[in-house]
């Protein structure tokens, strides 16, 4: 079948054999969730990185934040926020807009083991993201730096789930109408304040249960519904 | 704790109970709970759910229904819904969702084992409505108490100890040289079995020299006897208004046999500023109806310093109600000097929350005049005088007229009593709106001035009758459903019955009046000579008509209710404004809300209990 030798599991079962011994080959080693599956069966991790800028090539990690979803529901439990050491100080802009300061990033932990920890959270799992894009560069940049191979990761994008909802309606999108919190607003979702890869994690696992939810079907749609 | 999860924790620690919990407490509950999003139109608990869940709206709304698929409630954003974690099951027997909802949920179990040292929040969320209303009214209590002093002060503190006293077969001179070397106004007499009675200097000057008597009588002869006395560890607030209802100025304090001191209201005074007492007895020496429209400017003030001292409903209302009998009596007084002494017998009697004592702020004036049936038609020019001078004079003091009439000044309530027993009689055995409309004020009298006896033969009969008169009963119960609370708060409303909002809660109607229109139906039903609610109920508990839990949750919910008005009304006045009952409900705290709401269960419980018993099949 030719989606058994393109599709995702394919791949990881062929990266699996390259994958150097601990954190990525745990990942690569367990199954992903059957396509077929309904989303709510299917275990999902909403993660959010802070960044010194979009290029994943130029631009590094500041912070991780994830939260686990399951069965609909956010288990605040596994909510998990982890800053990374920065090898170089701190761009002054992103200190404007992130407010991680080099003092605090001082805590943090180094790239290293903080990719390690998010591969583990993710082993078996489906990862959410806003503009799900900037994530999955990331993640596949550093993976590469680390170990050498850019994993296969299954992703659900909420900004993507957005466009496709509005175009079945015909809608034009206006500018900064797909921003994570112009699409909460118009779910009637809480205004945080807080603004951080933790925080945002969480508002994009909120969204995607309020967009699941608002889909048209009478029972919830599949995992490869949803995939992006 | 992650200070990421800051933002949900934060939002707990503004809801009731979990304002209660330390940071670290909230901490570990907010990483149990579970976020979901639930649309429009579907049910809580999740379908799939293997655990009682308790929820917490962050966004939505949800609509609570009984197993008779009546709306009970309604949550907002902030409310918790504890319906699935009471052992015994809860009011609420299905939940819908009113509006897109993101709720958070944890579970019972868990919530009642992160909560094990806050005793108040796991009661919070497995009691009934009645338990939590319980403690509410006791914590209230407790804060009153806590701030005034009056109430927590022992008399034994405030009197003045060291009783000058002398032997019952001293001579009224010997007396008055004892009182004279001391200083004091007064002096305790004393008999074979400890204090006998007590003299004034008021008792020397009108029982011995205005009556000229010899200074050589034993003053035994001029004693008041069978004194009103207080216990040592008697609250300070209670002798005042002992004294208050009494007329009395000092107060022995009396140890079993011993006597140990007197307490005046001056020595209250000194303690606690201007009061009640000072008030009405001003008003007993007032000359004119000028210096007692003077002295009604003063009755506001009363209120709030009373409630400022502590004072629960029940004694505010007494003290309140106290005043306006003391200005109507002097008003009374003042209209025997200008028209010469009554003709025949009669009684003033006071209806609704005067005769009940359960008044607040100036209120209208509801009263009538229950004549001798010695009465001749020559007779009632001078009622009719007596009527108008005491009706115009209360107006003229801020106790309006009447807008239904129901006064002294209007005939029909200036009768002779053959004519009230008429009256009665066709209330009872043909009730009709009019006359229900008018049972509130004339099933609750009480005599202010005159002969008690005319009251006190009317009311045995109409107990008489009342008591078997299912029928009545069956109409007065009608009557008193009409009166609803409402179901709760939703957002910034008052949700009511048909799940239509309001922006205001009337506190009086919607709350106060269904209890006290329950009682009414109590005493009346039992044969309860009482006016007074809280008495009423205390006198019905236990009773067929009345269980005694039942009667402990609707005394809880009256004085809560009645401590808020009160306190909203102290507000009003203190910004110079007039006493209303009418409350925002953003002006309440969360937990007031809760304790509301928990207080309108208990009614509408009680109502329910009624209505099954009076209505069942009688009246549509």
């Amino acid at each position: 079948m030719l989606s058994a030798l393109l599709g995702p599991d394919a791949q990881r079962r062929r990266l699996l054999k390259k994958a150097p011994a601990g954190a990525m080959r745990e990942y690569l080693a367990t199954p992903f969730p059957d396509r077929r599956s309904d989303i709510y069966s299917v275990p999902i991790v909403s993660v959010d990185f802070e960044t010194t800028g979009l290029d994943s090539k130029a631009d590094r990690i500041l912070s991780i934040g994830h939260v686990d979803l399951s069965g609909g529901e956010i288990l605040l439990g596994s909510a998990a926020h982890t800053i990374i050491q920065p090898d170089t100080s701190l761009s002054e802009e992103s200190v404007v807009i992130h407010r991680i300061t080099d003092d605090e990033a001082a805590f943090g932990k180094p790239l290293e083991t903080s990719i390690a920890a998010l591969l583990e959270a993710l082993a078996g799992k489906v990862m959410l993201a806003h503009h799900a894009a900037i994530e999955r560069g990331f993640l596949q940049q550093v993976c590469r730096q680390v170990y050498g191979l850019a994993p296969v990761v299954p992703v659900i994008d909420t900004l993507s789930l957005a466009r496709k909802w509005l175009a079945r309606r015909n809608k034009e999108v206006e500018q900064g109408a797909l921003r994570l919190y112009a699409l909460r607003e118009r779910y009637d979702l809480p205004r945080y304040n807080a603004h951080n890869a933790l925080s945002d994690a969480l508002a994009t696992a909120e969204l995607f249960l309020a967009q699941v939810e608002h889909m048209d079907s009478s029972k919830p749609p599949t995992l490869g519904n949803l995939l992006s | 704790m992650d200070v990421e999860l800051q933002e949900i924790q934060d939002f707990l620690a503004g809801i009731p109970p979990f304002d209660r919990l330390s940071a670290e407490v909230l901490g570990r509950m907010t990483r149990q709970l579970t976020i979901r999003y639930i649309r429009r139109g579907k049910q809580l608990p999740h379908e799939k759910e293997s655990q009682a869940l308790l929820y917490i709206l962050r966004q939505g709304a949800v609509k609570l229904f009984s197993s008779e698929d009546n709306l009970v409630g309604m949550l907002g954003e902030g409310d918790v819904c504890t319906s699935f974690c009471m052992p015994n099951g809860s009011e609420a027997f299905r939940v819908s969702v009113a509006e897109d909802t993101l709720v958070y949920a944890i579970p019972c179990h868990v919530l009642e084992e992160i909560v094990r040292d806050e005793p108040s929040v796991a009661d919070f969320i497995q009691h009934s409505a009645a338990e939590r209303l319980k403690q509410a009214v006791a914590a209230q209590q407790h804060a009153a108490s806590q701030t005034s002093s009056l109430m927590n002060t022992p008399v034994a503190v405030v009197m003045k100890a060291g009783v000058v006293s002398i032997d019952e077969h001293a001579s009224i001179q010997q007396a008055a040289v004892v009182m004279s070397d001391k200083g004091v106004s007064s002096i305790v007499i004393t008999g074979p079995d400890g204090p006998a009675g007590i003299i004034t200097d008021r008792d020397l000057r009108e029982r011995c020299l205005a009556a000229g008597l010899s200074a050589s009588t034993p003053v035994s002869q001029i004693m008041t006897g069978n004194m009103v006395h207080v216990a040592p560890n008697a609250m300070a607030f209670d002798a005042l208004m002992m004294m208050t209802r009494k007329h009395i100025h000092h107060l022995p304090v009396i140890d079993g046999r011993q006597l140990l001191g007197v307490v005046s209201p001056t020595d209250l005074i000194r303690h606690e500023g201007r009061n009640s007492v000072y008030i009405t007895n001003s008003i007993r020496k007032a000359e004119s109806l000028d210096a007692l429209v003077e002295l009604s400017r003063l009755v506001p003030g009363l209120q709030v310093q009373l409630i400022g001292m502590g004072g629960s409903p029940d004694h505010v209302g007494n003290a309140v109600s106290a005043v306006t009998s003391a200005f109507t009596r002097r008003l009374i007084e003042l209209a025997e000097e200008k028209f010469g002494p009554a003709p025949v017998p009669y009684a003033w009697v006071a209806g609704g929350s005067q005769a009940r004592r359960e008044q607040m702020s100036n209120t209208d004036q509801d009263n009538g005049l229950i004549i001798s049936d010695l009465m001749t038609d020559a007779d009632r020019e001078w009622f009719t005088l007596l009527a108008d001078f005491v009706c115009d004079g209360l107006d003229a003091c801020g106790y309006v007229y009447c807008p239904g009439e129901a006064m002294a000044k209007n005939p029909t309530w200036r009768q002779p009593q053959r004519v009230w027993r008429d009256y009665f009689d066709k209330w009872i055995t043909t009730p009709e709106p009019m006359a229900l409309m008018l049972s509130s004020i004339f099933f609750d009298l009480r005599v202010i001035y005159g002969e008690r006896e005319l009251l006190a033969d009317l009311r045995g009969d109409v107990l008489d009758q009342t008591r078997s008169h299912q029928l009545f009963l069956a109409h007065m119960t009608a009557n008193a459903l009409h009166h609803r609370t409402p179901l709760g708060f939703f957002r910034d409303f008052v949700l009511v019955h048909d799940g239509q909002h309001d922006d205001t809660l009337d506190l009086k109607h919607n709350g106060l009046v269904p209890i006290i229109d329950m009682a009414r139906i109590y005493a009346l039903a039992e044969g309860i000579p009482a006016v007074n609610t809280v008495e009423r109920i205390e006198k019905a508990a236990g009773s067929a008509t009345l269980s005694k839990s039942g009667a402990a949750n609707l005394l809880d919910a009256f004085e809560f209710i009645g401590k808020l008005r009160m306190e909203h009304q102290a507000r009003l006045i203190g910004k110079g404004r007039d006493a209303d009952n009418f409350i925002l409900p953003g002006d309440m705290s969360r937990l007031e809300r809760e304790h509301l709401k928990d207080a309108f269960k208990v009614i509408q419980t009680m109502q329910a209990v009624l209505e099954q018993r009076y209505m069942a099949g009688r009246v549509g």
